[in-house]
């Protein structure tokens, strides 16, 4: 029963996205040529990248907060780096270092200290944010090295390296989520967290690790953002926050927790990049957008979360 | 003698427990006094007060919302939309002020109903409502601005904020005024008691016959009305109404003022002495930062780091089990 529900949900989103090209396609000239979808297809890695950390987070019925502060601090971190000189390889590693040890902050306060995880990861935002502007006095950087543009930019047998990245990314997460034991245990803490520590299971690990491996993508985000736009805006990351929650819940991630998939997510994230693309072929301002995207993510929990609750009212037996 | 030691240090410890920020502001004001040149002057006192005095009527809404157990992440957007739209109405329209204001206030009191509507009845968990709505408003904002700002504001319009009575700014009279009738709200009456009942646990405050579900729409309509005063005498205070006027910068000033002044984060806690000292002590940093001559943006991750140590204090403070 429970299965069958599912896949009528993937089949809607599956359905939803194939009459969402056919609209838009027929609408805007210029919308569906080979141009314009790698070029979706890329911007949108950005957002797919932080939503596989989104997608666990909120399974683990927390949420990430801290994507614009983390992502533009990473990248800002990387940015000033490689402009020393580092190797690239080691500049990465230091972006993803700092992106990670935010992340596990995160996990720290939420697992020791029991703070809800919306502030935590809000305040280690709005600090990363700070950072990233004390770091270059607020100033933008630019001109990297051409083998790190290319990461961003180039493309390999037509298909964006970006892309390979973000496919890296979901299927690692992918199989991580549903073929380890860590991933049903992250599964079983978003469903129930009593339950969990019973079985004697550490929530520790599982906190540090979700929290950890969200900062991690956050970061991996931004330096890939930072190689794609090649430069680094101390305040760029501030429209992946929603886009990458809004991917997580159009892809059918429950706020409630214990419930989503990463692909899914995945296609959130393309529509998401097909919504924005097609909304600035049309002409329509950035602002329309974050209203759109604000309305659809409340629209949908509401919907998840009333049809969860009836659920619930019909298993009751009293 | 020892008994009335005893006394003492108990009397110490509990005060301190009661009003942590009011402990923190002064420690960290004496500190002020002696390391930071200027700092002890009567009118960088008045600088600080006039500086604090917007953000303790917004803070004053968070501490509410923060006892309800929700948060209100739309906060600072819902600023900009209100300080765009007194700019609009009395310079761009020409309404009468006193109506200009009134449909201002109305347009908060609007935003706090639609927040605490999705909250409650919707049960959408407030930090995803408020940041959806903040994006919409904040969208919202910049269409009805199309972007640009309003500058130089009637006179009179500006004289609401910028008067003097007995040698006090009328910003601050009007800070004050509100903070004198939260006190009354928060701590002497139904209101604040079922408030904090429903904070610590909602269930048994809607047993005991608590209307919870107006109680909580309300919460949120009170932070936006407050936030639509904020937004009207900020407005004034620049002279200048701008769509991104607050934004998330803001929202978190004011949280961390609300949580610096002993708010808890699971509801039910909050006063209204401990949110006004929680904003001082912003404040009193931020002017340090200002006369220590340090980048402002060293602010913003200094305030990450208060807000953080407040959480912990508060934590360990009273640890929930």
């Amino acid at each position: 029963m429970k299965g069958l529900k599912i896949s009528k949900k993937n089949l809607l989103i599956i359905a939803i996205v194939v009459a969402l090209f056919i609209i838009l396609g027929s609408l805007i000239p210029g919308f569906l040529s080979i141009k314009n979808l790698l070029n979706i297809v890329r911007q949108s890695s950005i957002i797919a990248i932080v939503a596989c950390g989104m997608t666990m987070v909120i399974i683990i019925k927390g949420i990430d907060l801290s994507v614009t502060g983390v992502l533009s601090f990473c990248a800002m971190v990387n940015g000033l780096l490689l402009l020393k000189g580092w190797p690239i390889p080691l500049a990465m590693l230091a972006g993803l270092a700092v992106g990670t040890l935010m992340g596990l902050f995160n996990g720290l306060m939420v697992e020791k200290l029991g703070i809800p995880a919306f502030i935590t990861t809000l305040v280690v935002g709005n600090v990363g944010g700070g950072l990233a502007l004390l770091l270059n006095a607020g100033k933008s950087i630019g001109g990297f090295p051409a083998p790190y543009v290319f990461m961003g930019n180039g493309t390999i047998l037509g298909v964006p390296v970006s892309n390979y990245i973000m496919i890296l990314f979901v299927v690692v997460t992918s199989i991580l989520m549903s073929k380890t034991r860590l991933g049903v245990y992250i599964y079983a803490m978003g469903g129930n967290e009593t339950v969990v520590k019973q079985q004697g299971i550490s929530t520790a690990t599982i906190n540090f690790f979700v929290y950890g491996f969200s900062g991690f993508c956050i970061a991996m985000a931004g330096i890939l953002l930072s190689g794609q736009l090649d430069t680094v805006h101390p305040t760029q990351g501030e429209p992946y926050q929603l886009d990458a929650i809004a991917a997580c819940v159009i892809g059918g991630v429950s706020m409630l927790g214990g419930e989503g998939k990463v692909y899914f997510a995945l296609i959130g994230a393309l529509i998401i990049g097909v919504q924005r693309n097609a909304l600035n072929l049309l002409g329509i301002h950035p602002f329309y957008q974050n209203i759109f995207v604000g309305i659809i993510i409340i629209v949908i929990v509401a919907l998840n979360i009333h049809q969860k609750r009836r659920t619930i009212e019909h298993s009751k037996i009293f | 003698m020892s008994t009335t030691q005893l006394l003492f240090s108990e009397k110490v410890r509990r005060f301190v427990k009661r009003n942590g920020s009011v402990v923190i502001f002064l420690i960290l004001a004496i500190i002020a006094s002696i390391f930071v040149k200027n700092f002890f002057a009567l009118n960088n006192f008045l600088t600080i007060i006039k500086q604090a005095a917007i953000p303790i009527i917004a803070c004053l809404g968070i501490t509410l919302v923060l006892m309800t157990g929700g948060i209100d992440l739309s906060l600072g957007y819902t600023l900009g939309l209100c300080s765009i739209t007194v700019g609009l109405l009395v310079k761009g329209v020409g309404l009468p002020i006193w109506l200009s204001i009134f449909i201002t206030l109305l347009v908060g009191l609007l935003v706090g109903f639609i927040n605490g509507i999705l909250v409650q009845v919707v049960k959408v968990p407030a930090f995803i409502v408020t940041l959806g709505t903040g994006y919409i408003i904040f969208g919202i904002a910049q269409i009805v601005s199309s972007g640009s700002d309003i500058n130089r504001l009637p006179a009179n319009f500006r004289a609401i904020g910028v008067t003097n009575i007995f040698g006090l700014n009328t910003t601050v009279l009007i800070s004050l005024i509100i903070c004198v009738v939260m006190y009354y709200l928060l701590h002497h009456s139904t209101f604040g008691r079922s408030l904090s009942a429903f904070g610590f646990n909602a269930k048994a405050a809607r047993m005991s016959g608590i209307k919870t579900e107006r109680l909580n729409i309300s919460v949120y309509m009170i932070c936006s009305f407050l936030v639509a005063i904020a937004a009207i005498l900020l407005t004034i205070r620049v002279n200048c109404a701008q769509p991104t006027m607050g934004g998330g910068v803001y929202t978190f000033e004011v949280i961390t003022g609300a949580i610096i002044g002993g708010a808890s984060l699971f509801g039910g806690i909050g006063t209204v002495i401990g949110s006004v000292f929680g904003v001082l002590t912003i404040k009193v940093l931020e002017n340090c930062i200002n006369l220590l001559n340090v980048s402002y943006y060293t602010y913003q991750a200094f305030q990450g780091i208060v807000i953080l140590l407040a959480i912990i204090f508060e934590n360990v403070k009273n640890r929930r089990l």
